[in-house]
């Protein structure tokens, strides 16, 4: 067993035991749900079933329903898709890179970081179906022997990309977190009661049974994903980045997209399981496992990627002036100063300001700012989005054909939708699954945690 | 001894029980016989009998199975005789000629398995050489407008033909006065038969007939000028290719105009920059389309006209007592023209739009003084249309709405309710009338009111003959049976004037044909059967006029005696598409953008931005700003319309587009006449009535001695609220960009070859990157040479098809627009969806201003100083640049590499294909196209709600214009130009079929095909002695967006303005 060096702020609080940690996250599913929680579910459902109305409304009527038009072909959706595609990133950075740096704070956030990163990509996978004309015929994308002939899906195009990159990251998502979850299910399982509840997690856990044998395999595939997941991470946005820089659109046509995509993802993932964990943390009452140090790193890695993404924006700033290009040049001027200027200027104070704060220890350790930046960053990263989309095409090369979008309230009802849809996946979640992984979090209980770190004990071994 | 197997069939004939033993013989082993059980008393209680049942039952299949089987009916009628001239799949072309009130051509009819669908000039005969307008093209939509009346009505009810004739022979044999109102007749025949209609009741002068010519526009100046100079009221034709001055004042000759079309060939003729170009200056009010394409531009207020030709006609030595006083700008202009009028003695043009007597008696002078009649103005031929007797009008419409009216009125189609500023009060009139007979088209504003209305052929459905000139005598023939029971108003003339007898076969009816052809043979027009023939064949004659050329005679010019306003002047203009309002109805014209502002579906006040700027109106506008809305007041009318700004309008002067407001009373007067909602379906008003697009402005129009004037002191007041306006383009300038238009001046592109145009840095400079060479030097290198992928094959292999497109030349006028959205079934979307940046037209005109920060379009005065805000207003006054744009069908497109299913591809002959069937929708090819020329299918235009009301492949009438040869695309994929392939197909097939290569010229887009000025050139440019390959060649070609890299295969050529 890892130990750690005492001055370190222990990871688990309060005086915990090994059962005292099984009890903590199995308590919420084997409990009545609260009462908020069938209100929130309430709420997230009907906001989220008014989305898919209005999807139904969009795919029964056209693509018109939305504000686009000759000039602007993509705005909300394909910003949604970025946006959601972005938060998705969190989870398998998570539990993948820093599985592989081994960074065990990481074990009281990894589930549930997963959990949002996999409903994040289903709300970010919606939207490239949606968007198409003919959703109807959308599996032409995929490269399926057919009957037209020797017809074949365009393998230069960056869309195709796409459909790869986020299938296998989605995939190879939910293997990761359902192999982590397997442990756990089985001890809810050995605790059920009721025959139903067992039956189904008896299902779950696959025959866990927790020999030595099993957990050895259990590390090493948690292992081996972990190493295919991580240049996934880097992959999935460097190639949803490449949907905008392989064009010729001045704006789109940026060699830097690909890191800067990756961080800004990162960026908008951790903001948002900064939002969802902080809300968990109380209503589930994890304060031992997810306190101050947790946010506290957190909060460090998106001051990082936030500079990050920072220093992109101004380095795009500055080439498009330095390149000389005309198009290029204006395209920058006309975000920060044409009719666009508020969506640019709320990106930037966004993310590039708030992040900075983070520099003070009092704010990034304090939990409810923390709370307040974390959804701030996930609206700039929102508009980080729609300004490169928008601001970029609405004015292009032609000054004839250039035009604003407005959005319809189609528009804004599918995007509020999938939230509502994420939400209450992520409530579902909440209710029957495992939210911590409990069986990770007591291995490092006797390393990591408060109790064991202040024994007499613990500080002979040194 | 035999062993015998027994079977046996159960436990109980093995045990032989008594029950076995009892029904062993019987067949049935039931307990109840059927008569018992038939008996049975609670059997015959149920209602259903059985046989009842068996009844029912079998219904029920056979109905079931019938209700299955039923297809829907399709009615694909085959041919069972082909007919002759039709081959399915093979257009059949007809000669014709086009005649409307307003317009005028010779063309060419395209019929397809017998409906016509697409109308061009003809190339090959008549004076109009090919040259049509937007309204011409467009009109083959109004033959399939389903309101247009199909059938005789007898007050307002539908009734047979035999019926209307009885009840009108009757009226007329009773009447003692009879009036016929018509818009201005060029028939010869049908001159003939309202002769010989009026004698029929009573001898020449004592005849009751009386005939009034009546047009919505009126140029009665022109003939009254021309009746004091020259002793005959005539309307002289132009000759704008003989002319090297052109002096434009308030004319918009090129547009509206008299005969537009045939002055626009014309004036082409001399202004390609690489001959000999004619320097034009135009004097107007509003920014017209002939304005936006003069060298020289000056705005003026229209009540500065008169001084300013007075000013001119005594500088070149003339005499005049008008007030020649003008303002130092206008001063420094007249100065100007003056100085080269002079130099171009009997080379030169002056016209004046203006319906001031004054105006055009001083236009006759300058031109006499000018020495140009019988040179650039005939006096030999003269223009027969455009007649309208306006007194004589007034006169009979005054006695309309007194009630002394005449005792029947016949209208062969005029509209003087919707065009006259008397109109509403002539409703009234013309509602008490007890006879009023009709021959319009449709049951429009002064239709609607007729007692007895026998609608006339729309002009594709009937014989005609035309005497547009004096010296020229035209044909129309039927390209397709009538549609409906519709009846040649010449027939009808005749008939009621007891001179024919309708035919009992009206549909076969050869009563206009045989007088048509009498005529032309009693008038000798013709000398035989073959000549009329031949005539009908190539549409037109030209005819020997015997015509003495008249000499001019000065006449004193006094002060006019119409009021000089003092404050605000409005000016009447007439828009390219809509003109004065007759074919308002047709969706095509009604979403054409105009070629200035852009803006369709709607009228509005045009006013220039500073000063709307400085009376707090709105001047930015898109699709979710409206505009603000104003009241014009002219003597005491109002209307209420939004106000647009207009850059180039005159200060102190606003414009509003006649023609519009038309079916305010929601009469059925088409399908595309009337606002629709957002979700489809028209909009009604509080009384349930339908709304007209825009506001009718002709009740403003003041009349000054019987004439009807087109500009008018005005009281303008800012109403509340905002206004939404379906404009296609709603950036005006093109921030200094040079590689988009270029534009440059004689001074700078000069007359002459090899060392004059050395300087081509300056007005078509390459783009340029440094390479290193193999030194390790940099150098400078044209852009085309750097690559990063291999080239398509294309280059000297096969066909590469290509385009070039002279903005020199293209006059904006917007023909090519509509001729592309007839051929290749471009849906028509409405105002709403217009308004949202949806239009789906495959051809656009780009149309820029140059700003304060340019001096040239596209040229930046500074690059250092250039100030990217300021460069979005245009200038006051700002010199106009029009540009097609369509799909380059580039070689590098960056369309075909997004496309995620290759959707979108490349043709070896250099196309950039659309694959409609395969597309799934995702418009990133939209996107990354950097000409922004591809459309996408937002809704199912052929069967949305939202555009049943405005899209004429809707109804089944309406499909019947869609050409064959172009797929209907549904909703959800993307479409762009296709460089007209269906028309390249049917070339190489031609070609192939005759074993020979395909040769330069045989292929036409539908666009280069209807240019009135050929600015655009279309042919393979593999081929080297190709047009397109020398054009593309030419010192001017440049490419737009060359430094992109996708490598396009259409050139633009340098506009030069012919400036010092």
């Amino acid at each position: 067993m890892q130990k750690e060096a005492a001055i370190r702020e222990p990871l688990i609080l309060g005086h915990k035991t090994y059962h005292d940690v099984t009890e903590d996250v199995c308590r919420p599913i084997e409990d009545k749900a609260p009462k908020m929680w069938y209100i929130l579910f309430s709420i997230a459902l009907i906001i989220g079933l008014y989305g898919v109305g209005s999807i139904c409304y969009l795919l029964g009527t056209g693509i018109g329903v939305w504000g686009l038009n000759k000039t602007i072909g993509w705005a909300w959706d394909i910003t949604n898709f970025v946006w959601w595609v972005g938060i998705g990133h969190a989870g398998t950075l998570i539990s993948a890179v820093l599985l592989l740096f081994r960074q065990k704070w990481r074990m009281a956030i990894n589930r549930s970081a997963e959990a949002m990163t996999i409903f994040a990509v289903f709300m970010a996978g919606t939207f490239p179906l949606i968007h198409m004309g003919r959703l109807w015929v959308g599996y032409w994308v995929l490269p399926i022997p057919n009957h037209f002939g020797s017809l074949w899906v365009n393998f230069n195009s960056p869309l195709l990309w796409d459909v790869f990159a986020i299938s296998t990251y989605l995939s190879v998502s939910l293997v990761f977190w359902y192999i982590g979850l397997i442990p756990d299910f089985a001890t809810i399982r050995d605790r059920a009661k009721k025959p139903v509840a067992k039956r189904m997690y008896s299902i779950l856990s696959f025959g866990w049974t927790g020999r030595a044998k099993h957990w050895n395999r259990f590390e090493l595939v948690s292992l081996v994903l972990a190493g295919l997941a991580t240049p996934l991470v880097f992959s999935v946005h460097s190639i949803v980045s490449f949907d905008f820089a392989t064009s010729v659109i001045p704006g789109w046509h940026t060699t830097i997209f690909p890191p800067y995509f990756v961080a800004g993802a990162v960026f908008s993932g951790f903001a948002m399981v900064q939002t969802l964990l902080l809300v968990m943390r109380k209503a589930m009452n994890l304060e031992a496992y997810i306190h101050t140090k947790h946010v506290e790193y957190m909060n460090i890695v998106i001051m990082v990627t936030g500079s990050i993404v920072g220093t992109a924006y101004i380095t795009e700033l500055f080439i498009s002036w330095y390149s000389g290009v005309e198009y290029e040049a204006y395209a920058f001027l006309n975000r920060a100063t044409g009719p666009y200027w508020w969506a640019y200027w709320s990106m930037m104070t966004c993310n590039v300001i708030s992040p900075q704060l983070m520099w003070i220890r009092k704010l990034r350790r304090s939990l409810l700012f923390t709370f307040f930046i974390s959804i701030v960053v996930n609206i700039g990263m929102w508009f980080e989005r729609y300004v490169i989309i928008v601001t970029s095409i609405h004015r292009d090369y032609i000054p004839a054909a250039w035009s604003m979008h407005y959005p319809s309230h189609i528009d804004i009802a599918v995007y509020i939708g999938t939230i509502g849809l994420f939400f209450t996946f992520f409530l579902l979640f909440a209710r029957y699954f495992p939210v911590l992984a409990l069986n990770e979090v007591k291995t490092i209980l006797k390393g990591s945690g408060q109790s064991y770190k202040e024994s007499p004990d613990y500080h002979k071994h040194h | 001894m035999e062993v015998k197997k027994r079977y046996w069939k159960g436990l109980e004939e093995l045990k032989e029980t008594p029950s076995y033993l009892q029904n062993k013989d019987s067949e049935f082993p039931s307990e109840t016989s059927i008569e018992q059980f038939l008996s049975n008393d609670q059997l015959s209680e149920s209602s259903t009998g059985r046989r009842d049942f068996l009844k029912f039952l079998g219904f029920s299949v056979a109905a079931a199975t019938l209700a299955a089987c039923e297809a829907p009916i399709t009615k694909a009628v085959p041919y069972v005789n082909k007919p002759e001239n039709v081959t399915p799949g093979q257009a059949t072309w007809y000669a014709s000629s086009y005649y409307d009130g307003s317009s005028y051509a010779s063309v060419l009819v395209k019929t397809r398995e017998g409906r016509p669908i697409f109308i061009k000039g003809n190339k090959d005969f008549g004076f109009t050489n090919g040259s049509v307008n937007p309204q011409i093209i467009a009109s083959v939509l109004s033959l399939y407008d389903g309101d247009r009346l199909n059938a005789p009505r007898v007050q307002g009810k539908t009734a047979s033909v035999s019926e209307a004739d009885k009840a009108i022979t009757a009226a007329l044999r009773k009447a003692t006065s009879i009036a016929v109102l018509t818009p201005t007749v060029i028939s010869p025949s049908m001159k003939k038969a309202l002769g010989e209609f009026s004698a029929a009741f009573g001898a020449e002068e004592s005849s009751r007939v009386s005939i009034v010519q009546y047009d919505a526009i009126s140029y009665a100046a022109i003939a009254g000028a021309n009746e004091k100079n020259f002793g005959k009221a005539f309307i002289p034709s132009y000759d704008f290719s003989k002319a090297k001055v052109v002096v434009g004042i308030a004319a918009d000759f090129l547009s509206t105009w008299l005969m537009a079309n045939e002055y626009a060939p014309q004036y082409a003729q001399l202004r390609n920059p690489d001959a000999e170009m004619s320097k034009h200056y135009q004097f107007e009010s509003i920014l017209s389309i002939t304005g936006s394409n003069a060298d020289v531009r000056v705005q003026l207020k229209p009540s500065e006209i008169t001084s300013l030709l007075s000013n001119i006609l005594t500088s070149l030595g003339g005499q005049s007592s008008v007030n020649s006083k003008i303002s130092p700008a206008l001063q420094k202009a007249a100065t100007a023209v003056v100085g080269d009028l002079k130099k171009a003695i009997g080379g030169s043009l002056l016209v004046c739009g203006t319906n001031v007597l004054e105006d055009q008696l001083l236009t006759n002078a300058i031109n006499e003084k000018l020495q140009n009649y019988g040179k650039s103005i005939s006096l030999v031929s003269e223009l027969n249309l455009f007649r309208s007797e306006d007194v004589k009008a007034n006169q009979l419409f005054d006695s309309i709405i007194n009630g002394k009216g005449p005792d029947v009125l016949i209208n062969l189609g005029a509209n003087p309710v919707y065009s006259h500023p008397k109109g509403a009060e002539l409703k009234k009139g013309l509602k008490a009338m007890k006879v009023y007979v009709s021959t319009a088209s449709y049951a429009d504003e002064s239709s609607a009111v007729a007692t007895h209305h026998v609608p006339d052929h729309h002009l594709l459905e009937g014989w005609n003959d035309y005497m547009p000139k004096t010296s020229h005598y035209a044909i129309a023939q039927p390209t397709i049976r009538p549609l409906g029971n519709t009846y040649s108003a010449l027939e009808s003339i005749l008939v009621w004037g007891g001179l024919k007898a309708r035919p009992a076969k009206t549909a076969e009816s050869t009563v206009a044909y045989d007088y048509i052809m009498e005529n032309a043979m009693a008038s000798n027009f013709v000398s035989s059967k073959e000549d009329f023939n031949a005539t009908v064949h190539n549409s037109c004659k030209e005819i020997k006029s015997e015509a003495t050329p008249l000499t001019f005679t000065a006449v004193s010019i006094e002060g006019k005696n119409i009021p000089t306003p003092s404050g605000l002047e409005v000016v009447f203009y007439q828009k390219t598409a809509i003109r004065d309002g007759s074919m308002s109805s047709n969706p095509w014209l009604q979403e054409l953008p105009d070629p200035i502002s852009k803006v369709t579906w709607d009228n509005y006040i045009t006013m220039n931005p500073v000063e709307m700027d400085q009376q707090g109106y709105n001047t930015t506008y898109d699709q979710e700003h409206g505009l603000s809305m104003a009241t014009i007041t002219v003597d005491g009318k109002t209307v209420t319309l939004p106000v647009y700004p207009q850059p180039g309008q005159a200060l102190g002067t606003v414009g509003i587009a006649l023609g519009y407001g038309r079916g305010a009373s929601g009469e059925a007067i088409g399908k595309g006449a009337y606002q629709t909602k957002e979700y489809g379906g028209y909009d009604l008003d509080s009384n349930g009535k339908k709304k007209g697009i825009g506001q009718n402005v002709f009740g403003l129009l003041p009349v000054v001695d019987g004439r009807r004037l087109f500009s008018a002191g005005a009281k303008m007041a800012k109403v509340e609220g905002l206004y939404s306006i379906a404009a296609t383009q709603i950036h005006h300038t093109v921030m200094g960009r040079d590689s988009i238009v270029r534009e440059t001046t004689r001074s700078i592109y000069p007359v002459g070859e090899g060392e004059a145009r050395k300087n081509k840095n300056q007005y078509n400079p390459a783009h340029t990157l440094q390479r290193l060479n193999e030194h390790g030097h940099h150098e400078e290198a044209p852009v085309s040479e750097f690559d990063l992928w291999n080239a398509h094959p294309v280059e000297n292999v096969g066909h590469r098809w290509g385009m070039t497109i002279d903005l020199s030349t293209c006059i904006g006028c917007g023909s090519c627009l509509v001729a592309c959205q007839a051929e290749n079934n471009v849906p028509v979307v409405g105002k709403d969806e217009v308004r949202r940046g949806r239009e789906m037209h495959w051809l656009r005109i780009d149309r820029y201003y140059a700003s304060d920060q340019e001096s040239q379009v596209g040229k930046k005065k500074d690059e250092h100083s250039f100030n990217y805000t300021l460069a979005e207003k245009a200038s006051v006054n700002p010199t106009v640049v029009h540009m097609p744009l369509m799909c380059h069908h580039c070689n590098h497109a960056p369309c075909e590499t997004v496309c995620p299913v290759a959707a979108t591809t490349h043709s070896n002959e250099g196309l950039n294909q659309m694959t409609y069937n395969r597309c799934i929708g995702t418009r990133y090819c939209a996107n990354n196209c950097p000409y922004k020329v591809r459309r996408f299918n937002w809704f199912n235009y052929p069967s949305y709600k939202k555009f049943t009301e405005v899209n004429p492949a809707q109804d089944d009438l309406g499909r019947m214009v869609l050409n064959p040869d172009v797929t209907v695309r549904t909703r959800g994929v993307m479409e762009k130009c296709s460089f007209c392939v269906q028309r390249i197909q049917s070339v190489k097939l031609d070609a192939k079929k005759s074993a020979q290569p395909v040769k330069d010229g045989d292929l036409k887009t539908a666009c280069s095909e209807v240019c009135p000025t050929n600015a655009i050139i279309v042919g393979d440019w593999n081929d080297e002695k190709s047009e397109i390959r020398k054009s593309s060649k030419s010192a001017r070609s440049y490419q737009a967006l060359e430094e992109v890299g996708v490598k396009p295969n259409i050139w633009y050529k340098v506009k030069v303005r012919n400036q010092g």
